[in-house]
């Protein structure tokens, strides 16, 4: 249609520039038009001043009219065109890209995609082009190869960079007139997209890049897994949450099985309802890792019968579950049951070590050690004269646990050493509600304040003996910590059903960042919701204040084999500990590469304080499938003290463990390990429809158009007009385009029906 | 009048719940020993961290009846100034924030006995459990109750003793605590325990009653070898503590009925 009114398709005006061939100054044109203007008016005025049915909004209307006809044909006076660059025939290039991965056999309407991309290009185009142009046939995976002819083309590469290759064409442009790019592709990229640095380099050469998208933008009967979000570590006997997004079309309302499986062993499994077709949905399945070793999580939605594409359903995760058994320091201020129970409650633990010193009498401490589930202290002389006093004993611990303890029990050293254990060293601290903690025992004027995750009241007396319910919040809902039924409504159920906690605590309010898991509501005094369990991420570490005293009931008020209380302690106080990081902690950014080789390493070290070792020695240690090992130096990041990084390539698919080193001359600072796996031939099986939008960005963004395969033949003609290559300066006619005689006749009939209408023919 | 019985019915249920879920509130009960009398201290209102509570049960024989014959009072021993002077004892002598007046308890099958995790149970030589107390002693216990036992002498009062708490654990044994054991060390090292005779000494200078001549410490662990429930027999701290400050008691029977005493409570809250 807009070719049919403006006789030349849409992508010319976009190209070309607008001129007039006249040759006369634009200035006369627009005084024309002013005098034309004039005459007229007097002219209207003076024939209808007697005329009692032209009233002056009638005649104004009239003016308008012919006044703009007037300026329609001196704008046609002045001979307007389009000036176009065009490519110069048999003197340039066109590059015709032809996706060859996998996501190519997809099947659409009877046919692959290959077959379809075949079908387009011997249908005409690629002839039409042959008899302007020289064609380069290229076909894309991870990088561009030049081809001879289509039969070559195999449908079988296992990734699509369409960024990297159309670069490497672009490439060629610089020593070759290269006037245009057609690609042929469903656009199921896997590196993330066309970055803007290719984009940039395409435009600044002006080349054009046409796409034809091939196969279908959504299909009709699929359920895609976009992601899977676990922890990459985790403590053994853990409780985590898989963070499963998926999409799905055509099971709108349907119930579907979520499944985790550790090799053949199904580790959980959750049935969920099918949300809106296209719309992203997320839930999160509960899992236990189970001991210490690398676990290969996979996730997936079982398949529906008539589903189109089955390879999309399932993805892997690796979750390292650490053999280390963080410690715990628990400094409880006086006697008291919630002490008592608090320490029953993590005692079948084995994976956390609970060290407590206990205030029993004045100057008189109790010590306490938790260890592989037995009571007993492995050391009689540890922390004998109680809260540690040095960095290097206190960073010994991963956690603290502050029980009803004033801050002036610390002198001031130590407690800039409990601050720095969280934000330098990445240590929890738990906060328990009591007559001598928060508010009451001094801690809104100690240094300390700054890691609480609340503003501590300014006043005293913040801590009663009125029982109090508790309730979640919607944070709470989601969190693990506070997990104590697997599922998230019945788990919500139980929290109203536990026992009043006998005390609680004002913590204050909420700071920014920090999350409230939970509220109490006293039982007298109007029941106004207070926070009861807060977190907050502060530096490297982590904080929370459970603001009672009063939990223990949780115990003695349910029946024996009820596990709540226990549950949740441990869970809250493996949060506590479990992200603490030791002097040396490796990572990648991903831990599953799919279809892709490169790896980058990185370490983070620590001395024997926590402070960045910037001259460690850093070495990785790789160990892949069939036992390959081969070592890398970690060189330091230039702007961050005490990383280190290393870029390496898997040589191969599957499973890789790294053991980095850091040393400083002879003495090692540390070592840890982490894993991740290279997965070939998984990256072309998710996001198979043809994404059309970057198609047509990429097609926009670089002067080109988009074209389904059904109207693929008319880019024969319209690839003549680049501004790269070989190009001739083109004028086209715009005079007697079909839109500016309708323009004409339409003001004219329009003059004339208002006339009509008005009786004044 | 369908509505009106429904709707009573409904709040009846409804503070039952209530009363079933909360605590009693502190009550003061007719005193059994003119000595043992005690006007209520200034703070008895204030709250705090931890209480004593003391069993209140059914007595099967005694031969000192009440004077308002309104029960056998064997639970009354004592009560309330040993557990007032107890408590005052805690407070002067360790962190833990005592209530300074007792919590009476009975296992009467409502939950107000978890609300108080430490149990006194006093001539407990005189008790007598049925069933169902049995069986709730048994619960609390196992949940993570402890339960300390006083003032009860000689073999007959032992096998008293012991009809009753073979209802509640017909299979654990009762075993004499180890000096190792942390019982007798968490705030005191107390390797010697001599006798800790009733008020009767101070007339009879027998320091023992009946047939129970050596003090017995003794004790019922759970799965975890925690002592559960703390067997003082052949030794009345009740008395000791009621009477400490009686110069014509001994002191070195007192302290060591305090420390004792102490040390029992702080064995609770630390295990």
């Amino acid at each position: 249609m807009f070719e049919f009114l403006f006789k030349y398709p849409l992508s010319i005006y976009r190209q070309g520039t607008f001129i007039f061939l006249a040759g006369w100054p634009i200035w006369l044109m627009g005084l024309g038009v002013l005098a034309a203007a004039g005459v007229l008016g007097f002219l209207i005025w003076r024939q209808s001043s007697g005329s009692t049915r032209m009233g002056v909004v009638r005649r104004t209307s009239v003016w308008v009219l012919q006044t703009a006809l007037a300026a329609l044909l001196l704008f046609l006076l002045w001979h307007p065109a389009l000036s176009v660059s065009a490519l110069k025939p048999q003197q340039n290039i066109v590059a015709v890209v032809i996706d060859d991965s996998t996501s190519m056999t997809t099947n659409d309407e009877n046919s692959t995609r290959k077959e379809a991309a075949e079908k387009v290009l011997n249908g005409g185009l690629l002839k039409a082009l042959q008899e302007k142009f020289q064609v380069r046939l290229y076909k894309m995976s991870d990088h561009a190869e030049r081809i001879d002819k289509l039969e070559q083309l195999t449908a079988g590469a296992t990734a699509t960079h369409i960024g990297e290759s159309l670069k490497q064409v672009a490439a060629d442009a610089s020593s070759l007139p290269i006037g245009a790019m057609i690609l042929l592709s469903d656009g199921a990229d896997n590196s993330g997209g066309v970055d803007l640095e290719t984009l940039a380099e395409i435009r600044r050469q002006r080349i054009p890049v046409h796409t034809i998208g091939l196969g279908r933008e959504t299909m009709s009967h699929d359920v895609e897994i976009s992601n899977v979000d676990v922890a990459s570590r985790a403590l053994p006997e853990s409780r985590l949450g898989a963070t499963v997004s998926f999409h799905q079309h055509g099971y709108t309302g349907q119930k579907a099985k979520i499944t985790l499986k550790e090799g053949s062993k199904i580790v959980a499994s959750q049935d969920v309802t099918l949300k809106a077709e296209g719309t992203e949905q997320v839930e999160t399945v509960l899992f236990n890792p189970g001991d210490a070793g690398v676990k290969t999580i996979e996730a997936a939605i079982e398949p529906f019968p008539n589903e189109e594409n089955l390879r999309n359903n399932r993805v892997t995760r690796l979750v390292n579950v650490d053999a280390r058994k963080p410690r715990l320091l628990y400094l409880e201020g006086e006697p008291r049951w919630e002490f008592k129970f608090l320490r029953r409650a993590v005692e079948d633990d084995k994976y956390i070590d609970l060290f407590s010193i206990l205030r029993t009498a004045q100057n008189k401490l109790y010590r306490q050690e938790q260890k592989d589930g037995k009571q007993g202290l492995t050391n009689t002389n540890e922390l004998k004269d109680g809260f540690p006093s040095t960095v290097e004993e206190l960073f010994g611990f991963d956690g603290i646990i502050f029980g009803s303890v004033d801050a002036p029990y610390l002198t001031k050293n130590q407690q800039e050493m409990v601050k720095q254990f969280v934000d330098r060293r990445g240590g929890g601290v738990l906060f328990l509600g009591g007559k001598d903690s928060l508010s009451d025992g001094g801690w809104a004027k100690s240094v300390d304040a700054d890691i609480l995750p609340t503003v501590l009241p300014d006043r005293k007396n913040t801590y009663s003996f009125v029982g109090a319910d508790v309730e979640l919040t919607p944070a709470g809902q989601d969190s693990l910590i506070t997990r104590i039924e697997e599922d998230p409504i019945k788990n919500v159920e139980r929290w109203k059903k536990l026992p009043y906690i006998r005390t609680f605590q004002d913590p204050g309010e909420p700071k920014l960042g920090a999350v409230v898991l939970a509220n109490f509501i006293p039982k007298e005094g109007g029941g106004v919701k207070r926070p009861l369990l807060i977190t907050m991420n502060y530096g490297r570490g982590r904080s929370a204040i459970f603001a009672t005293g009063g939990s223990w009931r949780w115990q003695m008020l349910q029946p024996l084999a009820d596990m709540s209380h226990e549950m949740f302690y441990r869970q809250l106080l493996r949060w506590i500990v479990s992200d603490t990081p030791q002097h040396v902690t490796g990572s990648t950014p991903k831990s599953v590469l799919a279809d892709e080789s490169h790896v980058k390493l990185r370490a983070e070290v620590r001395d024997k304080t926590y402070l960045p070792a910037s001259d460690a020695i850093v070495e990785a240690h790789i160990t892949g499938e069939g036992a390959q090992q081969e070592t890398v130096n970690m060189v330091p990041e230039p702007l961050e003290q005490g990383v280190y990084g290393a870029d390496w390539t898997a040589p191969q698919a599957g499973s890789y463990i790294v053991e980095v080193v850091a040393k400083r001359g002879t003495e090692e600072i540390g070592r840890d390990t982490f894993t991740f796996r290279r997965e070939d031939g998984v990256a072309e099986n998710f996001h198979v429809e043809q994404n059309r939008e970057l198609l047509q960005k990429l097609s926009a963004e670089t002067g080109g158009s988009y074209y389904k395969p059904s109207d693929a033949q008319k880019l024969g003609k319209d690839i003549n007009y680049s501004q790269a290559g070989i190009t001739v300066r083109e004028t086209r006619d715009l005079w007697d385009m079909p839109a500016i005689f309708l323009l004409f006749l339409g003001i004219r009939a329009a003059e004339w029906l208002l006339r009509r209408r008005w009786g004044v023919i | 009048m369908r509505l009106r019985a429904a709707v009573f019915l409904i709040l009846g249920g409804l503070g039952t719940w209530g009363v079933l879920h909360a605590q009693k509130p502190f009550l003061s009960y007719e005193v059994a020993e003119e000595h043992a009398e005690a006007s209520l201290p200034p703070d008895w209102e204030r709250d705090a961290e931890w209480t004593r509570a003391r069993l209140k049960y059914t007595s099967s024989t005694f031969e000192h009846p009440l004077p308002n014959n309104t029960g056998r009072y064997g639970w009354r021993t004592d009560y309330p100034l040993g557990d007032r002077h107890t408590l005052q004892g805690l407070l002067r002598l360790t962190r833990v924030d005592a209530k300074s007046v007792e919590q009476v308890v009975e296992l009467d099958n409502s939950s107000d006995i978890y609300n108080w995790p430490f149990l006194y149970g006093v001539e407990v030589g005189h008790w007598s459990l049925n069933d169902e107390e049995a069986d709730q002693m048994r619960d609390y216990l196992l949940r993570g109750g402890f339960f300390m036992t006083d003032d009860f002498h000689g073999t007959l009062e032992w096998d008293v003793f012991m009809e009753g708490m073979r209802k509640v654990f017909p299979r654990r044994p009762v075993v004499d605590i180890d000096n190792k054991d942390e019982i007798f060390h968490v705030i005191y090292d107390i390797d010697q325990r001599s006798r800790i005779p009733g008020a009767q000494f101070i007339y009879s200078g027998i320091p023992w009653e009946f047939d129970g001549f050596e003090p017995k410490f003794r004790a019922i662990y759970d799965d975890k070898g925690r002592i559960m429930v703390g067997i003082c027999h052949n030794v009345d701290m009740g008395d000791a503590i009621e009477w400490s400050d009686d110069p014509r008691y001994p002191e070195n029977y007192a302290s060591l009925a305090y420390r004792v005493s102490a040390n029992y409570v702080m064995y609770d809250l630390t295990h």
